[in-house]
């Protein structure tokens, strides 16, 4: 035996020990669940974790001096979320995204209840919440969204079918502007991209129409499906059905747009990510994008000139126009510091940021008392906000499913749509591999929610 | 009194007593020096060791329970599936054709990257004017952040404002959808080959090591340039080749390329990553974070792991006889030589 297994260390007590110092640093931020870190010493501030995008450092400071705390704000990353809540070391408050995020978490019992807080809160009252706050609400008995408990807010919205166009591009192609007041027909709306689309040797020159709604075609198949009289889920949120005559209406539309190529598509995707650089180079004639789409506009003072925005067309016979974002805050169930959460909520939500927010034209704030600080002082910021007035009472919301995350629903589409179009499936048959894909992965998630 | 007591403290250790506390001066040194060698191994080792049982073992050990379960990572509901997962990653079409169009990308991608670094590297190794500047130009890309490469390979391919387009354009011939299926794949090559002044680095380095004078005797025999080449330059750099050739092997069997030059670079986008370009650990991250099953990608990257570690095995076996090595890899002289020593 070699004389330095003699030592107080030898190879096996040192490879022992590295392991077992190994599997206590991999466990250690587990633990950390139970420790609460944030109000430590009494007197010192307390810290609250956001997870979030980066924030400017003026905006930070002023956060934590109004709110008498530190803010530690983790750039938001959804792959560190999952880590985070897997762990049981979620941060204080998430940023996320209402319409989409909700039943997915709520479902399974992630999202803190917010309810009591609403109810003592004298800055977000219940009554002063827009309709549009009800994405965040989930109803754990009936597994539907847009009622129950709140779990989060809204920090602005927008109702996300509407669109803006460019009149110099309708004038220049001869067409009449759409109307104020009145919603297109789809149909027709398709018919206009189609008359204002400009090719040059297989390119794509300018987009008669950019149809792409923010949560990918999912939502946009729904939207247009429930506009038909129809929904894509079934009641129990637990199936979809592509094959009704309203899904497969929607689902036709969608195949024709997008083998019109007239705008981005599951077949040719913007390359930007989203229509402004397109729309701002005078590439693109419609954008389907909401109120939202006018804080962009509204910097630039030559394309607001030539901007104006329309009504959420209608694929049948029913008015509706949803919204699919809703981006806000939630505070997970796990979270340390509720009670702090709380007071960073009604300070972004009810403060100074709000009605500052409110002023910039970037989404509908989302307390009705501050609907009156949107932007009208220019004639492009007046029509925006009287058609957007106009369009609030078709508001609903168009429950997801709690089985499955949107995003995965979406990949199934992005992977059946494109060979579809490019070998012309029939939208029947289309439908089918949609409904035997999706129904799938929602019974999987199913079997998990129980 | 006992025995123990009177016979001394070496009576109760029989190993202390053959190798003997008190020794020699010269014995009492070289066991010092042993135990400071010792020491010193533990320490240098110690570190890497934690972080391997920290962050490989440990997450290793991990995803091989989760890929029992049909866990999504967040519902408490998650049980044990059994080998089912496994089951479905070696039936499951999408699985199987990821998998198969990831080893058709490591079999073209793999060779090109080193045929062309190689290919640089003897031109590199010329006695040509600014040698050093081209050297840094060529290896450049391989400096450049991933992200950004792909940024710049979206832009030059982008249909409708790309400059690869606006090329065609000029001669009047169609615009091609490059990010788009089935040109996806080609744009993935380019940039994948695009970053090899690694292999150009390496390669050149292995040349520099290679004695003029065998050149040099061969040139004076008569030998050609591709007679040497062949016969001296690649033999002698066979071990630096096949280095590069099984690191790029692992490297390309993992590839993320694909989700860099897609629209949404980002979890999100893992969705519009074209067909052609789905590769197996795109197929992996979209059953991790979009889907979320957690129990399910596991189980895919097991498989991977032993589809890696197959190939690896494969290739080593194949070397035998084509890499030659200055100095026997494996001598069976175990004691060192020192000076002095005939």
């Amino acid at each position: 035996m070699p004389d330095a297994s003699r030592g107080s260390l030898d190879r096996r007590r040192f490879l022992a020990v590295s392991a077992g110092a190994a599997l206590t640093a991999a466990t250690l931020p587990g633990c950390a669940a139970s420790v609460d870190s944030g109000s430590g010493a009494k007197g010192a501030k307390e810290t609250l974790t956001l997870m979030d995008v980066a924030w400017p450092k003026k905006d930070k400071q002023k956060a934590e001096q109004a709110l008498g705390m530190n803010l530690d704000i983790i750039t938001y990353d959804v792959t560190k979320l999952n880590a985070m809540l897997a762990g049981d070391n979620p941060p204080d408050v998430v940023r996320g995204v209402g319409a989409t995020d909700v039943p997915y978490f709520a479902a399974r019992h992630l999202m803190a209840d917010l309810d009591t807080y609403f109810a003592e809160s004298d800055v977000l009252k219940p009554s002063d919440l827009a309709a549009a706050n009800d994405v965040w609400r989930y109803d754990g008995t009936t597994r539907k969204q847009g009622t129950g408990p709140r779990y989060g807010m809204a920090k602005d919205y927008s109702q996300d079918c509407m669109f803006w166009y460019r009149t110099d591009m309708f004038e220049a192609a001869g067409l009449e502007l759409p109307s104020d007041t009145e919603p297109l027909s789809c149909d027709a709306w398709l018919d206009l991209g189609k008359r204002m689309v400009r090719r040059r040797l297989g390119k794509v020159k300018v987009y008669g129409l950019s149809a792409g709604t923010l949560g990918g075609p999912l939502t946009q198949v729904m939207w247009m499906t429930a506009s038909a009289g129809g929904s894509l889920f079934a009641e129990d949120l637990a199936t979809v059905d592509f094959s009704s005559p309203e899904a497969l209406k929607a689902l036709r539309w969608y195949l024709d747009y997008a083998k019109s190529d007239i705008g981005p598509s599951v077949v040719n995707p913007n390359p930007d990510g989203w229509d402004w650089p397109t729309y701002q180079a005078n590439r693109m004639a419609m954008a389907n994008d909401g109120y939202w789409f006018g804080g962009t506009i509204g910097g630039d003072a030559k394309i607001a000139e030539v901007s104006r925005f329309a009504p959420a067309p209608q694929l049948g016979s029913h008015r509706i126009s949803p919204c699919f974002s809703g981006t806000g805050y939630w505070v997970p169930q796990r979270a340390k510091h509720k009670d702090a959460a709380w007071r960073f909520f009604e300070y972004y939500f009810g403060g100074t940021p709000a009605q500052d927010r409110a002023t910039t034209g970037w989404g509908i704030p989302s307390l009705n008392s501050l609907r009156s600080k949107m932007p009208r002082d220019t004639a492009f910021h007046q029509q925006s906000y009287e058609v957007q007035q106009r369009e609030l009472p078709y508001f609903s919301v168009l429950p997801v499913s709690p089985y499955a995350q949107v995003d995965a629903l979406n990949v199934v589409l992005t992977k059946v749509l494109p060979d579809a179009v490019k070998s012309g499936t029939a939208a029947g048959k289309v439908a089918d591999a949609l409904n035997s894909r999706m129904n799938e992965q929602l019974a999987r998630g199913k079997e998990l929610v129980g | 009194m006992s025995t123990d007591q009177l016979a001394g403290p070496d009576a109760r250790s029989p190993m202390r007593a053959a190798t003997g506390r008190t020794g020699s001066p010269r014995t009492r040194r070289i066991r010092s020096l042993r135990a400071r060698r010792t020491g010193a191994f533990y320490v240098f080792a110690g570190p890497w060791l934690l972080g391997f049982l920290a962050m490989t073992v440990f997450p290793l050990g991990y995803a091989l329970w989760l890929s029992f379960t049909n866990s999504d990572g967040l519902s408490p509901n998650a049980r044990f599936v059994g080998l089912a997962n496994y089951r479905e990653v070696l039936t499951d079409p999408d699985a199987l054709a990821s998998l198969g169009r990831t080893g058709l990308f490591t079999v073209i991608t793999v060779p090109l990257t080193i045929v062309a670094g190689l290919l640089l590297a003897v031109l590199l190794n010329q006695p040509i004017r600014a040698r050093g500047v081209f050297r840094t130009l060529i290896y450049l890309p391989a400096v450049v952040p991933p992200v950004g490469s792909a940024l710049v390979f979206k832009l030059i391919f982008d249909r409708d404002s790309g400059s690869a387009n606006g090329l065609l354009d000029i001669f009047g011939v169609n615009g091609l959808s490059w990010l788009a299926d089935p040109y996806a794949r080609y744009v993935l090559i380019s940039l994948t080959v695009w970053g090899c002044g690694n292999v150009m680095i390496i390669s050149l380095a292995g040349l520099q090591d290679i004695p003029a004078e065998l050149l040099d005797a061969a040139r004076v025999d008569g030998a050609s340039w591709w007679q040497s080449f062949t016969r001296i330059t690649l033999p002698l750099l066979s071990p630096v080749l096949f280095f590069q050739l099984i690191t790029q092997i692992i490297a390309t069997l993992q590839s993320f390329l694909p989700l860099l030059i897609s629209i949404d670079p980002t979890p999100k986008g893992v969705g519009a990553v074209p067909e052609s370009n789905q590769l197996i650990m795109i197929d992996v991250f979209t059953q991790y974070f979009s889907n979320g099953r957690y129990g399910y990608a596991s189980a895919m990257l097991w498989v991977l792991f032993a589809f890696v570690m197959a190939v690896t095995f494969l290739v080593f076996k194949l070397s035998r006889g084509v890499v030659f090595y200055s100095v026997d890899p494996e001598p069976t002289q175990t004691k060192p030589r020192t000076i002095g020593d005939s």
